[in-house]
């Protein structure tokens, strides 16, 4: 097994990648999934393999640099183990060549001599300017054509301009082992970048989105999570059991059984490959000081405010001010739509400050309808991809 | 929505300058000074911020054409795709980005997001607000270099993107074409992404821009020179 120096995303596939497998990093653009490649490369160097990187759009030099910089590890750059192809090897293999055929020939000459040479056990290609050049069938039978001889490991990265039907094409067309794409939502705050493990060919694992941050040069999972707050007896209780698949209301820390607006909701549900945790605030106003941290990491948050009282705007307002500070998305929920009296939308809007482009929807938050249909509107709106 | 001033009476004060989400080509021939009508259009003014993805000149040098018209440093950012490949080593600053070569479209896409993200998160300028949600003028000093790396139909897919982006952010974008090197199914294909067009031409050492896609703005050609980061229009 080859780690991929992600911890969260090696105990996933079972350790790593297994030897002689074809994977494939597929990134959207302006995603920030470099690391993910160079972390694999890192691993595969401490663990003693010997390895190609093929970089035709940049010099060994300034690929050094990047990756000591994103890794802070000079040594295992450093390494014997290390060899390139790299812009400068491009330049002269395409001087040379006096067509496209000759100039893939040539590629796969030079790389089955680097290969033979120096034994290699994992290629890394970054893949973007052979696949532009040649096409995807024969830009991998160059990178292909190196790997018949030995039991090599394929790792490519990929800026995707494509979407969906060039990511299937690697799994179907050319069988990859494993196909992650890295994606990124649209809107420039909170940044939300996730992985999505699309494809693993040696293990049943189910397709799984899990959003990152990158912490000094480590990529770090998280669990997405959706804030439900709102003010008291609003209603978010009953939202969180109705939405979870396996929900559960009233965990409660150090505060009595009995007093439902001191009590921490939880529910989980799976949405769009996501497996969402949901929290619910507590209404009493004593545990204001926890809500900034639960809105930490959230990926979004659902106001929960009751359509018939009228007198708990100011604090839904308050509440509102609280998430739009964070610039976390959010949408408002106004319970209780079957009750009379219901106040209209515009004077909720009014009262909470919302612009028109923050969703408003009315439900019961005892129909799962509601609910889900909330909860869809947040994840579509967080996920949104501006391409 | 938020209204970019140009300084050009002809524009502001039809409709007080461009609109947010408007992306602009400018169709210019070499040597025309269309980089100077470029970014005396993406300067920022009080409280906005401009980033340039420089694939034609170093950082250090379009961060001087600023200094020199007036602007504030702190509110400018650069991607600088020509100096790492000679000082492989150079390393990033919160305003000045590197990517290997304007054949990198993976770094300047992450590069681009990166100093948006900063910018939104309010630690681009040195803790000196700017407005809120951020103005941002963005600017491509050369889609025709872009064009000698990369092939059309993958530079039209990452451009797509990158104008869709800047729709999002309500920021407005100038991209610079030469006019004269490419093919009309290559101006065509650029145009598709643009919002307006400015064509700028030289006749007898004068230059002259007409602008086209913008309601209300006659297309007529404007005798133009550029001064201290300033278009001024002249009889």
């Amino acid at each position: 097994m080859i780690p991929t120096g992600i911890h969260a995303l090696d105990e996933m596939l079972g350790g790593g990648i297994p030897g002689n497998s074809r994977v494939l990093y597929s990134m959207e653009p302006g995603v920030n999934g470099q690391h993910f490649m160079i972390s694999t490369l890192s691993a595969a160097l401490k663990k003693g393999l010997t390895c190609l990187v093929i970089l035709p759009n940049t010099t060994v030099d300034a690929f050094r640099h990047d990756a000591i910089t994103m890794q802070g590890d000079q040594k295992t750059f450093s390494s014997d183990n290390l060899v390139f192809i790299d812009a400068i090897d491009r330049e002269r293999i395409q001087k040379g060549a006096a067509s496209r055929s000759a100039e893939a020939r040539a590629w796969k000459a030079r790389i089955q001599k680097v290969c033979q040479d120096n034994r290699i056990d994992v290629i890394f290609a970054y893949f973007d300017l052979l696949y532009e050049a040649f096409g995807l069938d024969t830009g991998l039978s160059i990178l292909e054509s190196a790997r018949q001889s030995r039991k090599t490991t394929l790792i490519l990265e990929h800026l995707n301009l494509e979407g969906a039907p060039l990511v299937d094409r690697f799994i179907h067309d050319h069988a990859f082992d494993l196909v992650l794409t890295i994606r990124s939502s649209s809107h420039p705050l909170p940044q939300f970048s996730y992985f999505t493990l699309l494809h693993t060919s040696w293990a049943p694992i189910p397709v799984r989105s899990i959003p990152f941050s990158v912490n000094e040069g480590t990529v770090v999972p998280y669990i997405p999570r959706i804030v439900v707050t709102g003010p008291e007896r609003s209603g978010k209780s009953t939202f969180v059991a109705h939405a979870s698949a396996a929900g559960r209301e009233g965990i409660r820390a150090g505060v009595p059984e009995e007093s439902a607006n001191g009590a921490m909701d939880f529910g989980w549900l799976r949405w769009k490959n996501f497996d969402i945790t949901l929290y619910g605030t507590p209404g009493n106003m004593g545990f204001d000081p926890h809500i900034l941290p639960m809105l930490r990491h959230a990926m979004g948050v659902v106001l929960v405010i009751d359509a018939t009282d009228p007198a708990m705007l100011p604090r839904a307002n308050y509440l509102a001010g609280l998430v739009t500070k964070q610039r976390i998305p959010f949408v408002i929920a106004a319970n209780r739509k079957d009750q009379p009296d219901v106040m209209e939308e515009n004077e909720i809007r009014l009262a909470l400050s919302l612009p028109k482009e923050i969703p408003l929807y009315y439900i019961s938050a005892t129909e799962r309808s509601d609910v889900n249909r909330v909860l869809e509107s947040l994840v579509d709106y967080i996920t949104r991809i501006s391409s | 929505m938020y209204c970019y001033k140009t300084g050009i009476e002809q524009i502001d004060s039809v409709c007080g300058g461009f609109e947010a989400g408007t992306n602009i080509l400018i169709l210019a021939p070499p040597m025309s000074y269309a980089d100077q009508l470029a970014y005396a259009l993406i300067k920022p003014l009080q409280g906005e911020y401009s980033i340039v993805l420089s694939t034609n000149e170093r950082a250090a040098e379009v961060v001087d054409y600023f200094k020199v018209a007036g602007a504030d440093k702190r509110f400018i950012g650069v991607i600088d795709a020509i100096t790492k490949s000679s000082t492989p080593s150079i390393a990033d600053t919160t305003r000045l980005m590197f990517v290997s070569s304007p054949t990198d479209l993976t770094g300047i896409g992450i590069k681009f997001s990166n100093m948006i993200e900063t910018i939104f998160e309010g630690d681009f300028s040195e803790g000196e607000p700017g407005l809120f949600p951020p103005p941002v003028r963005f600017c491509v000093n050369s889609i025709s270099t872009l064009l000698m790396y990369r092939r059309l139909e993958v530079l039209y897919q990452f451009l797509h993107v990158l104008t869709a982006k800047l729709k999002k952010i309500e920021g407005v974008g100038i991209y610079l074409l030469n006019s004269e090197s490419f093919d009309e199914k290559t101006l065509s294909l650029i145009k598709q992404l643009m919002t307006c067009v400015i064509e700028v031409k030289m006749e007898n050492n004068i230059t002259y821009f007409r602008i086209l896609g913008i309601r209300g703005v006659t297309g007529e050609w404007l005798r133009f020179t550029v001064t201290k980061g300033q278009v001024v229009i002249t009889p």
